[in-house]
């Protein structure tokens, strides 16, 4: 028979002593318990008590089975992650943020293992249909993941004092609809301001954001985004993205910017705004969520409207790629049966509707927010989202072999967000130049890492950004793939 | 001569005080403010820019860093893992420093050049391999490891410090006790670690300030046992994806810091001591 | 940094000829010294460095098995890349400026506070040491109010003494942002180098200060002849040890400014950062090379400033 480390402990007789004190104890290395304790780690900071709360919903009915429930910034769960794994410390069951390698490369390692196997036919037939993405959540066919939030939503909402907004001349309901009514409406709140309001208060510091904020008024303005789905090419350099800078950079240049915001990042320029810097802000529809726990008095004035558009003639519309499920149960977990149990209790009505009150990004059906108790911007979003949100190609679901191109992939710097950062702050003078140079490097890279793919077997070539059927006032289903 | 309670001051000396009181004032006044956002509501703190003064003091904000965000129990974990580095580092520094501040011997060279290079490397990211040793140690998750690494890595400059002090500590004084049959371990402990306070002190307090507010040894060595977690890795509760609790994490903060003001005030009584003192007696 | 005032050796050196183990046995006591040393450093730097090392010959993203080997390519990317160049000159900028300023400054007021007849002075070195415990992320916030181009301040006095016509976004333009960062930094840390100093200044008997007083020596005498050729060994390790930690100054530019506007204020160690942690495929190689290749590069210029500042002083000595 093995002697096992603490059968030796036990016959030593130190085990008696360092369990006596409990200072002692815990300098020892975790030892097998008959208790199961899972780790559960995620970055959903406001949605905290709901997961408690799911987690002794689940304990009163398996009473031997607690979670160790950790919430990281997404930073820093991606680096806990990235150390864990190779470490065999990965948390039985985890969300993924801060890593931003495709999920099909992290599948590849052996990271994940899989839910099907835990969870009943009837619970999967009632899962919506479209979130049977093969390389977002199922792998071969299997199913590993699920959204909890619906894929429906952008971050570049505009937000604002209701009363500021109306003092400058525009109706709160409406909010500014176009570029130049935006650009207006800041210049006219900066001069009501009195030398501390602000037309525009956005954290232009926060790099990956703005980089976001930036595709979808470009979006807005008649473009793809990322990629010319016709052609498969990067479309930084075209002019949608170039006039959106300049409509970003306009408003700096027309004093309307909050200055401090050039620095500071969105959870920042939110608390300024909230508390005096006022005009316009973009966010996304977690805005009211936060306010509510920070900032309960200016909720009340606030109001929201669609980010604005270039003109009001042309139909526009942003685009979002299929959500990958949001929690991952580890490879590593010994308790695959019961992660899957808590995790279906994460699709139940009940669970879906304190959800959206949370008021974080919306549930996976945007209707269920209907039932809910939330803030009216909240659901006025849902509205906003469903008018001009629609469901982007992805290349990866089109080829699955295309993450291996993407994890050979090198960032290029300086990137989207840190563009717009540097020509808000004055450092980029050529603004077209700059965002086509980044669109060739981006080309480039990709030309390099697809061909080395090729070279060690995969099948993929640029034809895999390629979506001729793509209409772009309709989501692109799963059954356009095949067409 | 102006006498101010037991002091006689000479006019120079009190335009140092007030000198020294308005630069403190400067250099003290954002820990001010991180008290003072503990007891401020979240819109307060921002909406009262660099005021100091809290309208009505949050209490509770304490209570949320205290038992929600559970800094009780990072604490006792926190005063572990610091006082065992901090013994550790002194014992292992000063007996390095010692032998290759006063002595020549085969092998110093190298030694010295062996250490003096690694201080110019950057060392963030050598916390994968270190993590990766540790887990064929079986250190990970126990307050031990995170003691061993923390006390393992960067010495070097208190190992220099170490060796600079006792080289400039006069000949005279080992001679003495050698005379007197003393040996090496005497001379030592008796001799030479007695005068070496002002050191002590300076690495007891870089030592502690650097294990107290480390982030990323005790939160990877604890990911299986989040109840050996540290202050600072409790930290991170504060912020999340779209927010900031930034009364939450001041008054965090704040009671985090108590314990390294009183250390630091304690330890820097040891900076009039000299060796002076130590040397007539 | 090796200066040895009153040198010992393990035995007098008219001992007959002795083998290398005879000396090694005599030498016991100052090896076993060494061991506790040994093992923890040994272990948890130097095994580190030599495997981070040895991971800048390879092609490898932190999260899969395999890592390739790529020679000296990561280092020739490294030398190509112009945004590296940015952050090392960046970095040996903040060093350049900052450090003189922490020395001098910390050695004037440890001066000042190392005077025993001076009262509250265990307050005032309290004081000027709370910024160096105050957590970055809260000094991040103070200073975006303390520098704010509206209403801070520091614009306001500026504004009132008329020394700027219009406000200044210290944190927000490239020319101002790391100048600004540097003063922040000094703040920051300076109690660190004034308690080295502090420590420093407890190797001057206090006798040698009486003996100064009673010739009549001023002050000035006193520090000059009798307090700086004490103070030299130290000195010289404070300036190393203040540089070196000028190149920790991550936690400052990522609360700060994040590198930016435009990578403008990007240091060596936030860029290593980024390609190891906070880039799309982490590049853990590549990040190791960047790092070996900034730190072997900063000793190189270690070595020549001691061999310059060993020259100069031969050179007095014999003229």
């Amino acid at each position: 028979m093995k002697l096992s480390r603490r059968d030796f402990l036990k016959l030593s007789g130190i085990a008696a002593a360092t369990t006596a004190s409990g200072g002692l104890a815990s300098f020892m290395p975790v030892m097998a318990q008959d208790e199961i304790v899972m780790q559960w780690w995620d970055h959903f900071l406001p949605l905290q008590p709901l997961t408690e709360s799911v987690f002794a919903a689940y304990k009163e009915a398996n009473p031997n089975v607690s979670v160790e429930y950790s919430v990281f910034s997404p930073p820093d769960l991606g680096q806990a992650l990235q150390l864990a794994y190779p470490n065999d410390q990965a948390p039985d069951v985890h969300a993924l943020a801060g890593i931003n390698v495709p999920i099909a490369a992290l599948q590849g390692e052996g990271w994940f293992a899989p839910l099907g196997p835990h969870v009943s036919e009837e619970w999967k037939n009632s899962l919506p249909e479209s979130i049977f993405i093969e390389g977002r959540t199922t792998f071969g066919g299997e199913l590993y993941s699920f959204p909890i939030f619906s894929f429906r939503w952008h971050e570049a909402l505009t937000w604002f004092d209701k009363q500021i907004l109306e003092e400058a001349g525009y109706d709160p309901e409406v909010g500014p609809r176009t570029w130049d009514e935006f650009r207006d409406a800041a210049q006219k709140i900066t001069a009501n301001g009195g030398g501390t309001v602000f037309g525009w208060t956005q954290g232009i510091g926060h790099i990956d954001r703005m980089g976001a904020t930036l595709t979808r008024l470009a979006h807005l303005a008649g473009s793809s985004g990322e990629f010319d789905w016709s052609t498969g090419e990067y479309a930084y350099g075209s002019d949608a993205f170039v006039n959106a800078l300049e409509f970003l950079v306009s408003m700096e240049r027309d004093g309307s910017l909050f200055p401090t915001g050039i620095t500071i990042d969105t959870r920042n320029a939110r608390s300024r705004w909230a508390t005096g810097s006022g005009g316009l802000f973009m966010d996304g529809p977690w805005n009211p969520g936060v306010l509510q726990g920070n900032f309960p008095e200016f909720l009340e004035v606030v109001g929201v409207s669609q980010a604005p558009v270039p003109d009001l003639d042309t139909p526009a519309y942003t685009y979002s790629s299929p959500k990958s499920g949001d929690f991952w149960i580890s490879a590593q977990s010994d308790y695959p049966e019961h992660a899957a149990a808590i995790l279906q209790e994460f699709t139940s009505e009940s669970y879906q509707i304190a959800l959206a009150e949370r008021m974080d990004q919306p549930p996976l059906d945007l209707d269920t927010v209907a039932k809910a108790n939330v803030h009216p911007t909240y659901s006025k979003s849902m509205d906003l989202f469903r008018d001009i949100v629609r469901l982007a190609p992805d290349p990866l679901v089109k080829n699955p072999a295309v993450s291996e191109v993407l994890s050979r992939m090198n960032d290029i710097r300086p990137n989207l967000g840190e563009i717009v950062q540097g020509a808000i702050a004055g450092e980029v003078s050529d603004i077209a130049g700059t965002l086509q140079a980044y669109s060739d490097q981006l080309s480039a890279e990709r030309e390099r890492a697809i061909s080395e793919a090729q070279a060690e077997g995969f099948e993929v070539s640029q034809d895999d950004w390629v979506f001729s059927n793509w209409d772009p006032a309709a989501d692109y289903t799963s059954d356009m793939y095949d067409a | 001569m102006i006498t101010v309670g037991r002091y006689n001051l000479r006019w120079q000396t009190l335009l140092t005080i007030v000198v020294l009181t308005l630069l403190c004032l400067i250099w003290v006044y954002p820990f001010l403010w991180m008290v003072s956002a503990s007891l401020k509501t979240q819109s307060e703190v921002f909406s009262s820019g660099l005021n100091l003064i809290p309208q009505d003091p949050q209490w509770h904000n304490y209570q949320r860093a205290w038992v929600d965000a559970q800094f009780s129990r990072y604490m006792i974990n926190t005063v572990l893992i610091t006082v065992g580095t901090v013994i550790l580092t002194i014992v292992s520094t000063s007996l390095a420093g010692y032998v290759l501040g006063r002595y020549r011997f085969i092998g110093r060279r190298p030694i010295m050049a062996i250490l003096a290079g690694t201080i110019f490397i950057p060392a963030g990211y050598t916390i994968i391999p270190t993590v990766d040793l540790a887990n064929k140690l079986g250190l990970l998750n126990s307050l031990w490891g995170v003691i061993l690494v923390l006390a393992g890595t960067g010495n070097v400059i208190h190992i220099l410090l170490f060796s600079a002090y006792f080289s400039s500590l006069p000949k005279e004084l080992e001679e003495a006790a050698v005379l007197d049959g003393a040996g090496f371990l005497t001379v030592f402990f008796r001799v030479m670690l007695p005068l070496s306070g002002p050191v002590i002190a300076t690495v007891t307090i870089l030592k502690f300030l650097g294990s107290w507010n480390n982030f990323f040894v005790p939160l990877v060595f604890t990911f299986s046992r989040p109840d050996l977690r540290t202050l600072s890795v409790g930290m991170f509760a504060f912020v999340g994806e779209n927010e900031t609790d930034w009364t939450g994490m001041a008054a965090a903060a704040t009671i985090s810091l108590i314990p390294v003001i009183i250390i630091f005030f304690v330890m820097q009584r040891r900076f009039v001591e000299g060796i002076a003192g130590a040397v007539k007696q | 940094m090796t200066v040895l005032s009153s040198q010992n050796r393990g035995a007098p050196a008219s001992l007959a000829p002795s083998t290398i183990l005879n000396k090694v046995w005599r030498d016991r006591w100052i090896y076993l010294f060494l061991v506790p040393t040994i093992i923890l450093f040994g272990l948890f730097t130097l095994y580190p460095m030599i495997a981070s090392f040895l991971l800048s010959f390879q092609d490898w993203n932190g999260f899969s098995r395999e890592a390739s080997y790529v020679g000296l390519a990561n280092y020739q990317e490294v030398i190509a890349d112009p945004q590296f160049w940015m952050a090392f000159a960046n970095t040996i900028l903040f060093m350049v400026i900052t450090v003189p300023i922490r020395v001098t400054l910390a050695l004037i007021l440890a001066l000042v506070l190392n005077n025993p007849k001076l009262p509250f002075a265990g307050f005032f070195r309290t004081a000027l040491f709370l910024p160096v415990v105050t957590t970055m992320a809260i000094v991040g916030v103070v200073m975006t109010f303390v520098f704010d181009p509206v209403g801070g301040p520091v614009n306001q006095v500026l504004m009132d003494t008329n020394l700027i016509s219009a406000p200044i976004n210290f944190l927000g333009r490239s020319n101002t942002a790391l100048p600004t960062a540097m003063g922040i930094h000094v703040w920051k840390w300076f109690g660190v180098t004034l308690i080295y100093w502090l420590a420093a200044l407890q190797t001057v008997p206090e006798e040698l200060y009486e003996a100064a007083r009673v010739d009549g020596a001023s002050v000035y005498r006193t520090f000059r002849h009798i307090t700086v050729p004490l103070l030299v060994p130290f000195g010289i390790i404070i300036v190393l040890i203040t540089a070196i930690d000028t190149l920790r100054v991550f936690d400052l530019i990522l609360t700060l400014t994040g590198g930016g506007p435009f990578l403008k204020t990007e240091v060596v160690e936030v860029y290593i950062y980024r390609w190891a942690f906070n880039s799309s495929i982490p590049r853990l190689g590549y990040a190791s090379a960047a790092a070996v290749f900034f730190g072997l590069t900063t000793m190189f210029m270690a070595i020549l400033q001691g061999l310059g500042y060993a020259l100069v002083r031969r050179m007095r000595g014999t003229s």
